[in-house]
């Protein structure tokens, strides 16, 4: 029994080693850090007291020019980076109410190397302000990359229907 | 060499086989009551697919954030609800799990060979703040098994 136990735990170690070993290196781990520095920039602005306009700028930074936005259910598509960023100083006191978190992203990078596809799925977790307690809403989403220099901007966000 | 078996044997079940999850949210109240262990066994539809009645497990972008949903329609049935009340090709179908029913209206939708319809025993919330509707057997983990 012993020697048997051994030999398995011998091949699942051989066998993680060669997967380590073989796996090519993760192109999509810049992308993967650029959202996860966005839902940390808007996580952090729920709490560091900047202005309106220095969380503009903040936001600004992971957004293109022409972002376009589609959060389906019926709802007109949001075009523009002024426009994303109009609507987010509007709706400012609610999102402070709210934490950001990204799971389960998987990119696919664009031939170029200059894009990249992601599918995720967002979490916004809610914290009731007089009972304290935390309520979750998660929604999925294709959101479509692209480097502008040394930074990746998001330049297409479009609400996934999981249940249609 | 008994502990890391064990461990061993410990990952590969709690990894693959039964996943262990936490429910968030009311809409498969009173069935499953927020902040609960429960596990989903993905091993559950290797032979065959979901039969009516079962609460299952739905991926989302990957599997760490699911939907918790029961199915009440089947591959190339109608479903609708009138009134609050689920019809399945156009007979009622009886959810002694469901305790407090909205007046919900749904029109009829056709399921395709792979679709099932699923939706929370909740349906005393809004319609509008309930999540339910078609999902692709590709898209359901397993079944939520307690």
């Amino acid at each position: 029994m012993a020697r048997f136990a051994a030999i398995v735990l011998t091949a699942v170690a051989i066998g993680a080693g060669a997967w380590y070993v073989l796996t090519p290196a993760d192109s999509g781990a810049p992308v993967r850090a650029r959202l996860r520095a966005l839902s940390d920039m808007v996580n952090r602005s729920t709490v560091d007291g900047r202005g309106a306009e220095g969380r503009s700028a903040q936001l600004s930074a992971f957004l293109s020019e022409d972002v376009d936005v589609d959060l389906g259910h019926g709802a007109a598509p949001i075009r523009g980076r002024h426009t994303v960023i109009g609507m987010a100083e509007r709706l400012q006191p609610r999102i402070a109410a709210f934490r950001l978190q990204f799971e389960d992203m998987s990119v696919v990078m664009g031939p170029s190397g200059d894009t990249a596809d992601v599918h995720l799925t967002a979490e916004f977790i809610r914290r009731s302000i007089t009972t304290g307690e935390e309520s979750l809403d998660a929604r999925e989403f294709m959101i479509g990359m692209r480097r502008v220099g040394a930074e990746w901007q998001i330049a297409k966000v479009t609400a996934v229907d999981t249940l249609k | 060499m008994r502990v890391l078996v064990l461990a061993a044997i410990s990952f590969t079940t709690f990894k693959w086989v039964l996943i262990p999850i936490r429910t968030e949210g009311s809409s498969m109240l009173p069935t499953y009551t927020p902040d609960r262990m429960h596990f989903v066994n993905r091993l559950a539809y290797g032979a065959g697919g979901p039969v009516r009645g079962d609460v299952v497990a739905i991926k989302m972008a990957g599997p760490r954030v699911l939907y918790v949903k029961r199915i009440v329609g089947l591959p190339g049935e109608s479903v609708a609800i009138a009134g609050g009340l689920v019809q399945i090709n156009g007979v009622p179908l009886s959810e002694p799990y469901v305790r407090h029913r909205g007046p919900w209206d749904v029109d009829e939708v056709t399921l395709g060979p792979r679709e099932y319809f699923v939706i929370g025993d909740n349906r005393g919330m809004s319609v509008g703040e309930h999540d339910f509707g078609r999902v692709e057997m590709g898209r359901i983990l397993g079944k939520v098994v307690f």
